[in-house]
């Protein structure tokens, strides 16, 4: 029972942060149609941000906001420099926009920092524990989902009451409309990605305070996992992202005390083979969000 | 107040909209008929600034506003509403409202999305509920509604009637006729000529694309040979 | 037989030129190693290039392939006493195994082959950026397992055997002939042209009577095998084989290489492979022995990939291949035309069909009856359900009720390439032509799929049709580039290819001037005539119809509220009704007194 308690809650940690990876790339979608590979690698910018302040001996609480604001600050970059210009274009060319993107970042960090991972130092009482109801929980764990349900809870009133908000979700019910209330593109779609970044900024704190190291190619890994968040709740669904993010972590807790030892390294395998399984048997994700074509 | 001159727009491959000439002048209501495909559509879509014109002028209270976006067009006084209506489904009717005033300041917006919804009593009866799920008449006023959002003084409409049953196209042009009562001035476009002809004080004619008639509204709709006349028949 | 003929030209003049470059490059004092992968490298391209190149989907898994190939190949190749050393535990006997490489590279092939069909299977339903990720899961699940089954695999730190390395170059040179012949045979056959026109325009073709699904499943077959191919000598190479080679990074290398060079464009993914390998090997001759500059590659792959993105997205070679550049054999003049064919006797009808979504009745109780040499018209104001009508009995829309029958074949709720494959031959208000291809090869895929399908009713001369339409002396002029009237008369030529017992044409006119409507009354008679067909029209121009049809159906509001010849039709006040809506009972208002009263001069 203690077990299972403790796996809900891991899974549950990794879950939120998964969700919040993939809600931004769900907000980024439904505006633009774009699925951004380059969405991991704001982890990355982050994670190397941590590390040069560390040095300056920043504590942990003020390095959180910062990872928010590069996010957000970094997200909208990767949109003026170089989604802007595809912007119409077709899905396969936003593709691999994207994923030109992602190798840009990850070759600048090799040359400006290092190939090799560089470490920074973990907040101290990352690995505590606490004991709740005679179950041993981790304190990073409690926090992680304790962030999560907050900052999902705050998405949740920015699209619900703000303008802001009603605005990004009228473009991405439809963006036309949209421009003919007066709102111009280039503000919704910059907007969006602020709020894309400002998640996977959230989600970049609560994943490096664990993690303890920078490398370049750390986002990838990140990245497929958000996507596929993303895709089983149905692209384009915000609270699809988030439910698929939720789905995902446990699954992955799942899988790994399942599987006999032997073949634990296998889980991630397992995860994504029924993730396939699931795009087979829904395409259009468990929401089952579909665009309509005019014929 | 509307002036339009040899306007001109293309769509893909196609010559959409082909030297267009037309105006509106202030308090009017004017209507602009013709069958499918003529391009009415295009022309609103051309003037509200969605498309942009490969020749031609559009000139509001002397003012040019060819190439201007939406945003323009709405400080400018001018709001479409669109073909299909176009609300946001997903987004409850209020909403819609709100984002139909989005330019505004927060408060201005607040107030007139309570003036809105106590003109239009169904739109502060179903304020929250989501707007893909209002019927046709509905979805039509709150698609007018949301364009006055911006009290614009001269308001654009993309067949209003459309699929909507007899009893409600006559609440629509009642509501025309109100829109002109308050001062507004009304250019629609319509396939239910002899509806919106009741209502209008001046009709246009289009065909492929072309400005082809210009009459008065009374005199247009006892043509006996109208249909004749403009589908081409 | 210059249909194979310029394709194994263009294919051997590739190979041949990626081979001098390889030359050139030994000779201007060249890295042994580095010409090897360069040669691999353009094999495993034109793997993604059949696939991708001709699909349009975007798969990310191909070198799970290739993981999957090189493994086989290995496992089945290495000497025995290589794989003594890590592969003692292996199951299945494979220690004791040790076949000739040619054999265990083709044993890998197939394997690929194997898979692929399974994966095809899985993509069949996926709309596009679902099926990427699948394949996304795809690599990711070969390179866990990659990873973890170290009795098999030798994990993340891969099997070794000196002795399968390839002593000469030779093979590569022979590989990369192969496979770069192959991939450019692909494009132009059968299969990989009916790709191409999928990736052009799904629905269209499918409207052409091509399952969509089953011809990416060739193309992922034959391009997996390819891929495959390029693994074995990938191994050979190198003489080991490790999963971590077979992961991300270089699938993002094989990928830019591929879209850089030109997706669409044999000659373009090799020459993007030449490119990307002499580019990033400057950056790294750059980069020195500094190890941080190692990146350069990646900075410089990266914004490659974003320029090429922005300024030139179909990639430095577009659609070009190098065969483009034989001279073409003149086009035989137009034809006269042909005697028409014998005019169908099949019915068509669509009996009480009802579409009903939710509370939104788009169709209740709807009937119509076409027969052969009767041109039926279907008209109504906008909204009215036309195009559903349409696109319930082409198989685009399933009908909540009703049936639709063809000479007494049921083809209520078949899929579209199946009701095409019936006789139904449609074009789409929206214009559909394949915009990338010339005017010919667009007509060419409905011939393709007739050819199959269609083998019973006679073959059209597609000249004839083609002069019919004014388009003869511009076939091989892209589609795109004509103006409206003659992508639409085109639309229609490529719809009586298909050897119809029936057109349906959904606004033909649209779009038109009066000029143009004209025009197109002739050629729609002219063509329907020329196949036999009997054709449905669905248009607004009321003139275009009264003219061409002999029968009428008006819909409103989803029903039908009038059915007749046109004179009847025209005088129906019901039809006037629906069309200019009715006045109120009150008589119409005066004129408000400061109306302008002026008319166009």
């Amino acid at each position: 029972m203690t077990e299972l308690v403790q796996q809900l809650v891991d899974g549950l940690g990794r879950g939120g942060t998964y969700a919040l990876l993939a809600l931004g790339l769900a907000v980024v979608f439904g505006v633009l149609h774009l699925l951004n590979f380059a969405h991991g690698e704001l982890i990355t910018i982050s994670a190397y941000v941590v590390y040069w302040l560390s040095s300056y001996d920043v504590p942990w609480w003020a390095l959180a906001p910062v990872c928010v604001a590069v996010g957000a600050v970094a997200s909208m970059g990767m949109e003026v420099v170089a989604f802007r210009w595809v912007r119409n274009a077709s899905p396969f060319t936003l593709l691999v926009t994207s994923f030109g993107v992602a190798i840009v970042i990850q070759g600048f960090f090799q040359i400006a920092v290092s190939p090799k991972a560089r470490k920074y130092d973990k907040p101290s009482w990352v690995f505590d524990t606490w004991e709740i109801g005679g179950v041993r929980l981790e304190v990073a764990d409690l926090l992680t989902i304790a962030v999560t349900v907050v900052v999902l809870l705050g998405v949740v009133l920015v699209m619900q009451r703000t303008m802001f908000g009603i605005a990004l979700r009228g473009a991405a019910t439809d963006f036309d409309a949209t421009r003919l209330m007066g709102l111009r593109a280039n503000r919704a779609i910059s907007g969006a990605f602020g709020l894309s970044g400002a998640l996977a900024g959230v989600a970049a704190a609560l994943i490096l305070m664990r993690r303890g190291d920078a490398s370049p190619t750390m986002g990838t890994d990140y990245m497929l996992k958000a996507v596929v968040a993303a895709i089983i709740g149905g692209l384009g669904s915000l609270p699809g992202a988030v439910v698929g993010g939720l789905v995902l972590g446990l699954a992955e807790v799942a899988f790994r005390s399942w599987l006999p030892d032997g073949i634990a390294g296998l889980t991630d395998g397992f995860v994504f083979a029924f993730v396939a399984v699931l795009l087979v048997v829904r395409p259009n994700g468990l929401f089952n969000v579909r665009s309509a074509e005019r014929v | 107040m509307l002036e339009v001159a040899g306007l001109s727009t293309r769509y893909g491959a196609i010559t959409a909209l082909r030297d267009a000439d037309l105006s509106v002048a202030a308090g009017e209501v004017v209507a602009l008929i013709g069958p499918n495909g003529a391009g009415k559509t295009t022309l609103l879509n051309t003037i509200s600034g969605l498309l942009r014109p490969v020749a031609g002028c559009v000139t509001v209270d002397g003012a040019d506003l060819t190439r201007a976006a939406p945003d323009r067009m709405l400080r400018a006084g001018v709001a479409l509403v669109p073909e299909h209506r176009r609300i946001f489904r997903d987004l409850t009717v209020e909403e819609n409202l709100l984002l139909g005033g989005v330019l505004i300041r927060a408060a201005e917006r607040r107030r007139r999305v309570k003036e809105l919804e106590a003109r239009f009593e169904v739109l502060a009866r179903k304020r929250t509920v989501p707007a893909g799920f209002l019927s046709g008449g509905e979805a039509q006023q709150l698609a007018i509604a949301r364009a006055l959002m911006s009290d614009p003084k001269l308001v654009l409409m993309d067949e209003p009637s459309l699929g909507l049953a007899p009893v409600l196209v006559d609440v629509v042009m009642q509501l025309i006729a109100d829109l002109r009562a308050s001062g507004r001035t009304i250019l629609v476009v319509e396939q239910n000529a002899a509806k919106v002809l009741e209502v209008a004080d001046r009709a246009y004619v289009m065909r492929t694309g072309e400005v082809v008639e210009e009459a008065p509204a009374h005199e247009l709709a006892t043509r006996t040979d109208l249909f004749a006349a403009y589908l081409g028949v | 037989m210059s249909r194979v003929a310029r394709p194994l030209a263009g294919g051997v003049g590739i190979a041949a030129a990626v081979l001098l470059a390889g030359q050139l490059y030994l000779a201007a004092g060249g890295n042994d190693s580095l010409l090897r992968a360069a040669l691999v490298n353009v094999v495993i391209v034109m793997g993604l290039q059949t696939f991708i190149g001709t699909t349009g989907v975007l798969s990310l898994g191909h070198i799970g392939f290739a993981a999957i190939a090189g493994y086989t190949t290995f496992l089945l190749g290495a000497s025995e006493q290589a794989k003594s050393v890590s592969l003692s535990d292996a199951p299945w006997g494979i220690a004791d195994l040790s076949i000739p490489a040619w054999a265990a590279t083709l044993a890998g092939m197939v394997v690929a082959a194997l898979v692929a069909l399974v994966l095809a299977a899985a993509l069949a339903r996926a709309p596009a950026i679902t099926a990427t990720m699948i394949t996304v899961s795809f690599l990711f699940v070969v390179h866990a397992v990659g990873t973890n089954w170290v009795e098999l695999t030798g994990g993340s730190s891969g099997l070794t055997d000196p002795g399968l390395r390839l002593d000469s170059r030779w093979w590569l040179y022979v590989g990369v002939v192969l496979a770069v012949v192959a991939a450019r045979l692909f494009k132009a056959s059968r299969p990989g042209r009916l790709a191409i026109a999928s990736s052009e325009d799904e629905l269209a073709t499918a409207a052409m009577g091509i399952s969509v699904a089953w011809t990416r499943a060739v193309a992922l077959v034959v391009s997996a095998a390819i891929v495959g191919f390029g693994a074995g000598l990938k191994v050979q190479s190198l003489g080991s084989v490790n999963v971590k080679e077979y992961y991300f990074g270089f699938t993002l290398l094989t990928l830019s290489m591929l879209v850089i060079g030109g997706k669409r464009s044999v000659t373009g993914a090799a020459a993007g492979v030449v490119i990307v390998t002499a580019v990033t090997e400057l950056a790294l001759e750059l980069a020195g022995e500094n190890e941080r500059l190692g990146g350069l590659p990646d900075l410089v792959l990266g914004v490659a990939v974003i320029v090429i993105m922005v300024a030139r997205p179909k990639g430095l070679f577009g659609d070009w291949e190098l065969d483009d550049a034989l001279p073409r054999s003149r086009r035989a003049p137009a034809p006269p035309p042909a005697p028409p064919v014998a005019t169908t006797e099949a019915v068509l009808t669509a009996d009480d069909i009802a579409v009903i979504f939710g509370d939104f009745k788009a169709l209740l109780e709807v009937g119509l009856t076409a027969r052969g040499g009767e041109v039926v018209g279907l008209i109504g104001p906008n909204g009215a359900g036309k195009t559903t009508l349409v696109n319930v009995i082409t198989g685009l829309v399933t009908p909540t009720e009703g049936r639709v029958d063809l000479d007494g074949r049921e083809l209520t709720g078949r899929p579209p390439h199946e009701v095409a494959r019936a006789g139904l031959a449609r074009t789409f208000q929206n214009l559909r032509v394949f915009p990338e291809l010339s005017v010919r090869e667009n007509v060419d895929i409905a011939v393709l799929s007739a050819r199959r399908h269609r083998s019973s009713r006679p073959a059209p001369d597609v000249d004839a049709l083609l002069a019919l339409a004014g388009l003869h002396d511009r076939q091989d002029q892209r589609a795109g580039a004509l103006d409206y009237g003659s992508q639409r008369r085109l639309e229609l030529v490529r719809a009586a290819a298909l050897r119809p017992t029936f057109l349906l044409l959904d606004e033909p006119t649209s779009g038109m001037s009066d000029a143009e409507s004209a025009v197109m009354i002739d050629h729609v008679r002219a063509t329907a005539r020329s196949v036999g067909a009997g054709v449905v029209v669905i248009d607004h121009d009321l003139h275009f119809i009264t003219t061409i049809c002999d029968r009428i159906y008006v819909l409103d509001q989803g029903e039908v509220i009038a059915a007749g010849s046109p004179a009847e039709v025209r005088s129906d006040p019901r039809v006037v009704a629906a069309y200019l809506g009715t006045a109120s009972s009150t008589a119409p208002k005066a004129p408000p007194p400061d109306a302008q009263v002026s008319s166009r001069s």
